[in-house]
């Protein structure tokens, strides 16, 4: 099940790597396998590129196909899983199995132009880590696609404060530095951007792109599921600043806490010295009181143990070093 | 005291083999709590096989409290019966059907209770609901006619995981199940999780399906449990609910658990506030209480989530959590020859 692996190390072949990768996961995209290639073929024709196709466990003959085309053409690298993962995971397996410098992610639905990579590509060269596309006038159904999707992207806007207009748009290009820091689990493909600039604080631009109409096949997604996104999207805020110091910040809220039960425990006395001792049976703020206290120590052994299990995590494995955004001379 | 021969029952019995292939069925079977006789189950399980032509072995893996009925095979090993017997270290159900696969030679593995759940020919089904294609089969005992005091545990419990987990399993505590070897290599097997083996695999992602088998007589008797039985039970019920949906988001739970308190406490936080702005007392009304703890605790369940997700994120990002195969062909019923374990990178 669960196998831990060195991190991903530079490989020792350098004349084998490609100048860019371009990374699809595909679910059941038999009718689009054909079109996809020949339409990045077309895209990319002078380029050194390799095109990293997952099959992410289909049941029809998208893996056949795959195999097919690999044997046709050497730029062509299928990566099968071994049963469905979703869309996360399949995308995580083309990042490790991407060998370019620069990575492309790209839908396989033939919703994206592969014409729109160069693009993406010279706005990265020009000192980003990620470049998201933008989807302009998008070629979705208006209720079911359009309005829950510009709500969530609102949302994640918000929270995450990372200034992406369209995060369901899966054309990306990364460096490659950036992806052996970036690790997708769960459903994080949905709002990749929030998690690159949280998690490691990544420099990232936004490109327009074209977008079409879904030719063949079906779509795989419904009304997205903004709760957990915003649930997930907290968690991905919070996490680098917990990360490197978490007694800090539990060390803080137990802090506040204390003060509210000096607070109420200030009323309590307050109370008794005005009234007299005949009030004093009163507990509730006491038990208040004393409920925050409680809190407080609960506070300080969760941050201690956080210091341990992160150390745990840290020491176990080595930290991967912190992305370098600046150098100069 | 274990042996396995290769081609057992086609040498005895002249049936010509329904289709000519060379799998194995392995037949697991942790032996634990008040097992049937052994020799019994394996000539009654064995059967269909046999008849049928399919190669088998079956493996006996046995608990420690267990370790003395394993000597009820030895007849079975000296006739060439292809049966195995393994004593394990361990109380956990679980960790004994790990065992089991790990020393397992088929390609196609079922598991069966220590004792006789349903009829023999049913698990012949399952195999061939397996070659059309599922991941994992489970085999629901119907048509059941049970004991009303089992019917009426067995509808509570199932009553309960549905509620969980939402899924469409009729039968998920059967034990008998039937799956590819690369299935039982990919489920996080230990504890007392055996019983949701089914549950386990759909949240895994595979495709389960559900094949009926009729029940066998001696399964009808009424089963009572002493009550920390169902507690465990029960707790076990929480524990797999809460692995299977948020092993990789903790946080989406707890948070869940943490906004509800913080969200009941601060509202009667508030009212208590603005009944004191109006004049009315607070200090001795004990709903305050109940605010300051519903605030605590929800204050608790978050940082304790959000522990959770960053020990989550720290770990995951070494770990792979899928498995590549070599190509279209492995997807067959030898599926797992071909695999490899990471990409090449």
């Amino acid at each position: 099940m669960l196998r831990a692996v060195a991190v991903s190390e530079p490989e020792a072949e350098v004349g084998e790597r490609p100048e860019l990768s371009v990374v699809v996961p595909l679910y059941n995209e038999e009718a689009n396998v054909e079109p996809l290639v020949s339409a990045v073929r077309d895209a990319l024709d002078t380029w050194d590129y390799e095109l990293v196709l997952v099959d992410d466990g289909s049941r029809d003959a998208t893996p056949k196909l795959l195999a097919e085309k690999a044997r046709e053409d050497a730029r062509i690298r299928p990566v099968y899983l071994a049963r469905n993962y979703g869309q996360t995971t399949a995308m995580q397996a083309g990042f490790d199995a991407a060998r370019g410098e620069i990575v492309v992610s790209m839908d396989g639905d033939l919703q994206n132009d592969p014409r729109d990579i160069p693009k993406l590509v010279a706005t990265l060269r020009q000192g980003y880590d990620l470049v998201a596309g933008y989807r302009l006038r998008r070629q979705d159904k208006f209720i079911t696609r359009k309005v829950p999707s510009f709500i969530a992207n609102r949302l994640i806007r918000w929270v995450s404060g990372v200034p992406i207009r369209d995060n369901g748009c899966t054309l990306k290009a990364y460096r490659r530095s950036l992806l052996d820091r970036l690790f997708l689990y769960a459903d994080m493909h949905r709002f990749i951007p929030a998690v690159a600039v949280g998690t490691t604080g990544a420099r990232i631009a936004e490109v327009p792109v074209r977008h079409e109409a879904r030719r063949f096949g079906t779509s795989k997604y419904g009304l997205s599921r903004i709760v957990k996104v915003l649930g997930d999207l907290m968690a991905v805020k919070m996490i680098r600043s917990f990360r490197d110091r978490p007694m800090l910040m539990f060390g803080v809220a137990a802090m506040a806490a204390t003060v509210i039960s000096g607070m109420l425990a200030g009323l309590w006395l307050d109370t008794i010295l005005q009234l007299g001792s005949q009030h004093t049976n009163d507990l509730v703020f006491p038990a208040a009181s004393l409920l925050f206290l409680s809190l407080a120590c609960y506070l300080v052994m969760l941050g201690l143990i956080a210091e341990v299990a992160l150390r745990e995590a840290r020491t176990e494995f080595g930290d991967v070093a912190p992305l370098v955004t600046e150098q100069v001379g | 005291m274990s042996r396995v021969t290769d081609a057992p029952g086609a040498a005895t019995f002249d049936r010509p083999k329904t289709e000519p292939d060379e799998r194995i069925v392995s037949i697991l079977i942790p032996v634990t709590g008040e097992p049937d006789d052994l020799g019994a189950l394996y000539r009654e399980y064995s059967a269909p096989f046999r008849d049928q032509g399919t190669s088998f072995e079956f493996i006996f893996i046995a608990a420690p409290s267990c370790s003395m009925r394993i000597p009820e095979l030895e007849p079975l090993i000296e006739a060439g019966e292809p049966v195995r017997g393994l004593v394990a270290q361990t109380v956990s159900e679980a960790t004994l059907l790990r065992v089991g696969a790990s020393a397992a030679r088929g390609d196609a593995i079922i598991t069966l209770p220590s004792f006789h759940r349903v009829q023999a020919p049913a698990l012949l089904q399952l195999l061939q609901r397996l070659d059309e294609g599922a991941d994992f089969v489970v085999a629901r005992r119907w048509p059941r006619r049970d004991a009303w005091v089992n019917r009426v545990q067995a509808w509570v419990f199932h009553w309960i995981t549905k509620t969980l987990r939402g899924d469409r399993l009729h039968d998920v505590s059967s034990g008998v199940h039937a799956m590819r070897r690369d299935v039982i290599n990919d489920l996080p097997l230990y504890g007392d999780l055996f019983r949701f083996l089914p549950i386990l695999a759909l949240g895994a992602g595979f495709d389960v399906a559900e094949v009926n088998a009729p029940q066998h007589e001696a399964d009808r008797r009424a089963r009572l449990y002493k009550p920390g039985v169902y507690v465990r039970r029960l707790l076990d019920v929480i524990g797999l609910f809460f692995l299977v949906r948020f092993t990789e988001k903790p946080l989406r739970f707890f948070g869940l658990v943490g906004a509800g308190g913080l969200v009941s406490g601060s509202a009667i936080l508030l009212l208590l506030f603005v009944e004191r702005m109006l004049g009315r007392g607070v200090a001795d009304r004990p709903l305050m209480i109940v605010g300051v703890l519903l605030l605590v605790l929800g204050v608790q369940a978050l940082g304790l989530g959000l522990v959770g997700e960053i020990i989550v994120h720290l770990h995951i990002r070494r770990t792979r959590r899928y498995r590549l195969l070599g190509g279209p062909a492995d997807r067959s019923t030898d599926r797992d020859n071909g695999s490899r374990e990471t990409p090449p990178s």
